[in-house]
């Protein structure tokens, strides 16, 4: 499914984010991938949703190699990754509603079908109630929710979540890897990149340490070793 | 597919503009005073060469011809006169009209009507009165005349006392004609550039909007889009506020510019109604284009995601 084949990334002039980093995640599968502050994590997320281009080395998800993606080819990768971030990045001035059609809308869906999926997929997450709030309406807890709503609205293969509890209480940090874990039981490939020890180890999930760039440790039912 | 995308792009041009209201009411302002400044600006070139226009009417050339000339002479020097490209006008003034004019003129000087009387017949001249079509012309009309072959009829002209005064004149109106562009030049740059940057600062506002657009997956065009269509809806709503802004102020500069130009028929208001669309409508445009400039400007390294 996604696959890393002796990756490195540098900036310039002599940072070291990525050297030599080669991970497989099968389809279906459930990995966190855990690391100190600066060991490389948030870059790897990088050039998976094609924000960065690797220096060395060959990154591939599917039949697609994406390692020198072109510019243009960027937006189709975006649809195809759900992507859940730290910082929940909801448009301000769009309703819940509207963020999440906004993902739908940029591929050119029409009204008819964003009017019917939206509201499905934000039961889902139990907002359904809530969606014509402003993102600054609602709580960190709600947000993340409405991020994975959008992540979810073209039923990817591969859901990328980048630290997605970090702004939360333990509370809503649950119900997020709940939700994550539902998803994942319904097909989808969950790439949990977290430095948070007490959820990596409840998950009882394969789990993949990083440092100075590179795997260090690969544990099929793992725990945060750092 | 083109007219889903196309309706997107409206409908988030509107919403943004709605949304955002006090950055648009910002933006639009920032518009208006610029646009204001513009026309301000062509309301003083107006009045400066109407100004111009209304000093150059009053001087004129007047040949004095000998009071032996036949009507037929007389005629053909004035068909000599017309021939030339630099003369706008010639007017004919008879002895008879030379006189009833000179009467009329001094009437209420009774030493003057006395002289007449002893003098017994009409000791004036007849003459022909040349506007030419621009300052610079009757110099030119002056130097032909020794080439007319009835010039010998011509016994004197007023000119030369106003040689003096048109040759500065002159001067004055090249130099303000010259003045107003080179100061209009730079006023248009200041506004041109007071746009671009109200823009840029709108567009810098939602540099976190943008990056999160492209993290979404929507293409380049698609984000850009509602933008350039809001920069237009800006110059739009702008020209349309200068439109109901500008003419209340020139109906209440109008009396004043008609009492000092007199008999001169300057109407601002005619003038922007006969120019409406050129100005207005180019000013539109104008604003329109350094809107989607500036948004394109500015939105070049925020979608670099």
């Amino acid at each position: 499914m996604i696959i890393f084949e002796n990756v490195s990334k540098h900036y310039p002039p002599s940072t070291k984010a990525l050297d030599g980093f080669s991970l497989e995640v099968k389809p279906g599968e459930f990995v966190s991938i855990v690391g100190q502050s600066g060991t490389g994590k948030t870059t790897m997320v990088k050039l998976l949703t094609g924000e960065e281009k690797a220096t060395k080395g060959r990154i591939a998800i599917g039949d697609w190699d994406i390692t020198r993606i072109k510019q243009r080819e960027v937006p189709y990768l975006r649809r195809q990754i759900g992507v859940i971030f730290q910082d929940f990045k909801l448009l301000p001035q769009k309703t819940l509603f509207e963020n999440v059609a906004f993902a739908m809308e940029v591929c050119g869906h029409p009204p008819s079908e964003i009017s019917s999926k939206v509201p499905q997929v934000l039961k889902l997450v139990g907002l359904e109630k809530k969606t014509h709030r402003y993102p600054r309406e609602i709580s960190g807890g709600e947000q993340q929710r409405v991020v994975i709503a959008r992540s979810l609205i073209h039923h990817p293969k591969i859901l990328l979540a980048d630290e997605p509890t970090g702004n939360l209480d333990s509370i809503n940090a649950a119900d997020i890897i709940n939700l994550l874990e539902k998803i994942n039981k319904f097909g989808t490939t969950v790439i949990l990149v977290t430095h948070n020890k007490e959820i990596v180890n409840s998950l009882r999930r394969r789990v993949v340490t990083i440092d100075g760039g590179r795997v260090i440790s690969d544990q099929k039912i793992g725990k945060y070793i750092l | 597919m083109i007219l889903i995308s196309l309706s997107r792009i409206l409908k988030f041009a509107t919403q943004d503009f709605i949304r955002n209201f006090w950055i648009s009411v910002v933006t639009v302002t920032i518009l208006i005073l610029s646009l204001f400044s513009i026309n301000f600006l062509i309301v003083v070139g107006v009045i400066s060469q109407a100004a111009i226009e209304t000093v150059e009417q009053k001087i004129d050339l007047s040949l004095y011809l000998s009071p032996t000339a036949s009507e037929e002479d007389i005629s053909v020097l004035k068909k000599e006169l017309e021939s030339l490209d630099q003369v706008e006008e010639i007017k004919y003034v008879s002895k008879t009209q030379a006189l009833e004019s000179f009467q009329q003129k001094h009437k209420d000087n009774s030493e003057l009507q006395e002289a007449l009387r002893e003098i017994g017949e009409n000791p004036l001249n007849p003459s022909l009165v040349v506007q030419a079509k621009d300052l610079a012309d009757y110099d030119v009309i002056i130097t032909s005349l020794d080439r007319f072959s009835k010039h010998t009829i011509i016994e004197g002209r007023n000119f030369d006392n106003h040689k003096i005064l048109l040759e500065s004149m002159d001067k004055i109106t090249t130099k303000t004609r010259q003045t107003g562009i080179f100061v209009s030049l730079i006023f248009v740059a200041i506004t041109l550039l007071v746009v671009f940057n109200a823009i840029r600062i709108a567009i810098y506002t939602h540099k976190k909007e943008i990056r999160i657009m492209k993290l979404v997956g929507a293409s380049d065009w698609f984000i850009r889009s509602p933008f350039l269509v809001e920069g237009v809806i800006y110059a739009l709503i702008g020209v349309i506020c200068i439109i109901a802004l500008f003419y209340p102020f020139i109906h209440l500069l109008q009396p004043y510019l008609s009492t000092f130009f007199n008999a001169t028929d300057l109407n601002l208001i005619d003038y922007f109604n006969s120019n409406f669309i050129l100005i207005f409508g180019s000013q539109f445009l104008i604003a329109g284009l350094i809107n989607i400039i500036a948004s394109l400007w500015a939105m070049r390294n925020h979608l670099k995601v």
